[in-house]
């Protein structure tokens, strides 16, 4: 072998000595978390970042989360505060005082003590319009914020609010933050960054590496214990592009991962991980719109919708398209909530029935196979958001199965952006596309007539009463009595197609312990401060 | 030489001005804005915080007014802030610059001691078994997609084999240098393919062009030996217009390469700036396009000043 030959096999050698995949420990012994992130973040603060969720909880906690059973638990709060234990008072004025009570015994990252303080400035941070907080609406009727002692703060709201459990997902510190406006806030680099970015969590933020991950490092002074959390360091490591990261994943180097639901099938057998499907609180479904001159005349009559809708076979969309991964839906509430009606009417596959009503709606086939009525074709587009393939792929089944009772689709693709502001300008006649509900939904700003998120244009004063009231009681049964009803409405009503509940398929390394998946816009990494990870 | 230089970059400021506006026109003529990114998770956004955030942006503002705030801002060397990250446009991309660097450098480098002997070899007998070869390695190399290649040898050389790693620059945590070295391996061979096949090819038809030129003829005739033709003459003459491509390729290294880079998780400039396009960050984009822009132009005199290198009978007036 000559020189130069030899001195590169050396290299070689050398280089590929140690490759391997992650066992979980470093080379002093500390247990590292490896996760194939599948997005890369914009900032760290928890109410102005659009994609932080997972990462922000492993360091900032906030009065409650949600469990892998879709309920809210408390996490600095004690308790939830309800009428039943005595937490939530109805004043005469039609007022409420809300008592959260508080974990005693909390420090900040930086050893500063945690206090109701803290919560009512996170309260006046968040109403504020300048902090872009996407859900500002929600916290709106608190209209009072009372500290009786560090472990105890009063809200004041100006009625009932049905998913008040669902607000404070995170506190921020006031002693850091107190000084500045909401403005300075939203741009204060230090704690968007990480210098300064504090939580009561159980890691502390350690290093991001601008492109490429973010490392959290063990709190040693966690509040629940010095048991806790049981891993020394999570690594976030961003690989967007889902072939990548599955790849990353089979290479034994991470230790979590999410995966596409068409990408499960490829790791069913792969030794050392689990694949858990979990059931998001996400629904895909097919909306029409009556809100331009087409959709209103093809839309309009409640009878066409439901022509339409009794084509369209969920089964066979969640069964072959997405390979069974994921569950048929016929509410937008998903089976896992304790709002979920069971009892909803399902539009029953039926393309005879679908052409009798079209038939008697006016809609007959003409001499190139699509129906018309009054002159006007019973054709229109579907909506495409680029790069959304499982919406794409749903929506050519659904034109494939509309051509066979005479009725044309035809698609325009954009890109994200674009597609979002042609759907809020309601410039569209029909989407495939999926709402994120919370674990305590409201549908009130889908499907009332001046719901935020409306962009159907159908409105029906019916239904409006019963979505307000459900928003406005803390009453269980009442709430869910009201939508019952709601469900069954929309149902009956063929407002919107329900098609499955997207699963988030995670895989998860059999070194994992005490991994509890969850489907909420909280994610999976509620409970990080009891995960484990074994050698 | 001095005076051509001058004249060539004042030249400059009003190709670049121009480019600005260009660029500034098409990225506002893109559908959307940047409130999509607050909306794209299919959250219930409040209204008013939309109108809140679009006017701190500035983006409530007719469009001239945006480009006369952001020239002025440029013009003090100012790129402006991000939009989706609030941070300064010059230190986000300073931030992703070297990786980009140092993986096109690496791709480049290779590239250029794989392509021009590939193509100097496969030029002394057109048609043989190793320019036959070497043609058909050229056209699969362009013809591949990058992201199917990429994904491919990841499935090979990581998955598989397990003597890379996947993507990423290092190992979380246990980096050294040649743990570096591993993590570029993959994404510097897939990036140089191309450059590689266009290269050689490019560099192997000069020199068959030049092979039959009246002045190697006379060379020849002069009983100078082929080693010396090529080495004096065909070699130099050829490397003239492979130098002007590669010169324009070379402003790759700091607009990065969109694909590998997101394929194997490289943090550089491409990523970068398919993360400001997805979210309409208007001063982000700005910042990169007009410095892929400007390396061109660079590039591009640079090139011209070359050929003076390689090419005594060029003068510049």
């Amino acid at each position: 072998m000559n020189r130069p030959i030899a001195g590169l096999t050396v290299v070689a050698v050398a280089l590929l000595a140690g490759c391997g995949g992650a066992d979980g420990k470093a080379a002093d012994g500390k247990k590292i978390l490896r996760v194939a992130y599948e997005r890369e973040i914009d900032l760290l603060n928890p109410f102005t970042s659009q994609n932080l969720v997972d990462i922000s909880f492993s360091m900032i906690e906030g009065l409650v989360t949600t469990d892998g059973h879709n309920r809210f638990v408390p996490v600095l709060a004690k308790t939830i505060p309800t009428k039943e234990n005595g937490l939530v008072v109805a004043n005469p004025d039609g007022t409420l005082d809300m008592t959260w009570p508080l974990q005693p015994h909390v420090s900040w990252h930086d050893g500063r003590p945690f206090t109701s303080r803290d919560v009512c400035f996170t309260w006046k941070f968040v109403t504020n319009p300048a902090s872009e907080t996407y859900n500002r609406e929600q916290y709106l009727g608190i209209k009072d914020c009372r500290t009786p002692n560090d472990t105890t703060v009063v809200f004041r709201w100006d009625g009932e609010y049905a998913y008040y459990d669902g607000l404070f997902e995170a506190i921020l510190p006031e002693h850091l933050l107190g000084q500045m406006t909401a403005e300075q806030i939203v741009q204060f680099e230090p704690y968007n960054r990480g210098s300064k970015t504090i939580g009561t969590g159980p890691f502390k933020f350690s290093e991001w590496k601008a492109g490429e991950y973010i490392r959290v490092v063990r709190n040693d002074h966690y509040w629940r214990g010095k048991d806790y959390p049981k891993i020394d360091e999570i690594v976030w490591a961003f690989i967007p592009d889902a072939n990548t990261r599955m790849n990353a994943l089979k290479s034994g180097q991470y230790h979590f991962g999410r995966i596409l639901p068409i990408q499960v099938k490829d790791v069913a057998a792969l030794p050392g991980y689990q694949t858990y499907l979990i059931p998001s609180n996400s629904v895909m479904h097919l909306d029409l719109s009556v809100k331009t001159p087409n959709g209103k005349a093809l839309f309009a009559d409640p009878n066409v919708r439901r022509a339409l809708f009794q084509v369209i076979d969920k089964q066979a969309i969640a069964g072959q398209l997405m390979e069974g991964t994921v569950p048929v839906a016929n509410s937008p509430i998903n089976t896992t909530s304790r709002f979920y009606n069971p009892a909803v009417p399902v539009h029953p596959v039926n393309p005879d029935g679908a052409k009798h009503l079209l038939d008697q709606a006016g809609w007959t086939i003409g001499a190139d196979g699509v129906r018309t009525k009054d002159g006007t074709r019973f054709a229109f587009t579907i909506l495409n958001r680029a790069g959304a393939t499982d919406r794409i792929a749903v929506a050519q089944v659904i034109q494939a199965e509309l051509k066979a009772i005479g009725v044309e689709v035809k698609f325009e693709t954009l890109e994200s952006a674009a597609w979002t502001e042609r759907w809020r300008s309601s410039r569209w006649e029909a989407v495939v596309s999926a709402w994120f509900l919370p674990a305590d939904p409201s549908l009130t700003g889908l499907y009332a007539c001046d719901g935020a998120n409306n962009m159907t244009g159908f409105c029906d004063p019916a239904l409006d009463p019963l979505l307000k009231r459900s928003d406005r009681t803390l009453s269980f049964r009442d709430r869910k009595r009201d939508l019952d009803s709601v469900q069954v409405y929309l149902a009956q009503s063929a407002r919107t197609l329900p098609l499955y509940y997207n699963v988030i398929p995670e895989l998860v390394s059999t070194k994992v312990g005490n991994y509890r998946g969850s489907g909420t816009n909280f994610g999976s990494f509620w409970n990080l401060f009891d995960w484990t990870l074994a050698p | 030489m001095n005076g051509y230089l001058r004249r060539r970059l004042i030249q400059m400021v009003p190709l670049f001005f121009g480019v600005s506006i260009v660029i500034f026109g098409v990225i506002q003529a893109a559908p959307g804005g940047p409130e999509g990114s607050l909306l794209a998770a299919g959250k219930f956004v409040d209204p008013a915080v939309i109108e809140s955030y679009r006017r701190r942006l500035g983006v409530d503002q007719p469009v001239y007014i945006q480009y006369a705030n952001w020239l002025g801002a440029t013009v003090r060397g100012d790129l402006g802030t991000s939009f989706s990250t609030s941070r300064p446009v010059g230190a986000l991309i300073a931030e992703r610059l070297p990786a980009t660097l140092e993986l096109m450098g690496v791709a480049f480098v290779f590239a250029a001691l794989v392509a021009l002997p590939l193509g100097l070899v496969s030029s002394r007998k057109p048609g043989g078994l190793f320019d036959s070869i070497g043609t058909g390695t050229s056209f699969l190399g362009l013809a591949m997609p990058v992201f199917w290649f990429g994904l491919i040898l990841q499935l090979v050389f990581s998955v598989r084999l397990g003597w890379l790693p996947v993507a990423g620059t290092g190992t979380i945590g246990a980096s050294s240098f040649a743990d570096h070295l591993k993590h570029l391996i993959l994404p510097g061979f897939v990036l140089s393919t191309r450059y590689i096949a266009g290269w050689s090819r490019y560099f192997r038809s000069t020199l068959l062009g030049l092979a039959a030129a009246p002045f190697v003829r006379t060379a020849r005739a002069k009983g100078i030996t082929e080693a010396r033709i090529e080495r004096v003459h065909t070699v130099r003459n050829g490397l003239i217009p492979v130098i002007s491509i590669m010169a324009l390729n070379l402003a790759d290294l700091f607009s990065g390469a969109v694909i590998t880079e997101t394929v194997f998780a490289w943090p550089g400039i491409g990523r970068l700036f398919v993360q400001a396009m997805f979210a309409r960050d208007y001063p982000l984009l700005m910042g990169i396009l007009l410095m892929g822009a400007a390396t061109v132009i660079l590039f591009n005199l640079v090139a011209d000043l070359l050929y003076g290198l390689l090419d005594p009978r060029i003068r510049y007036e």
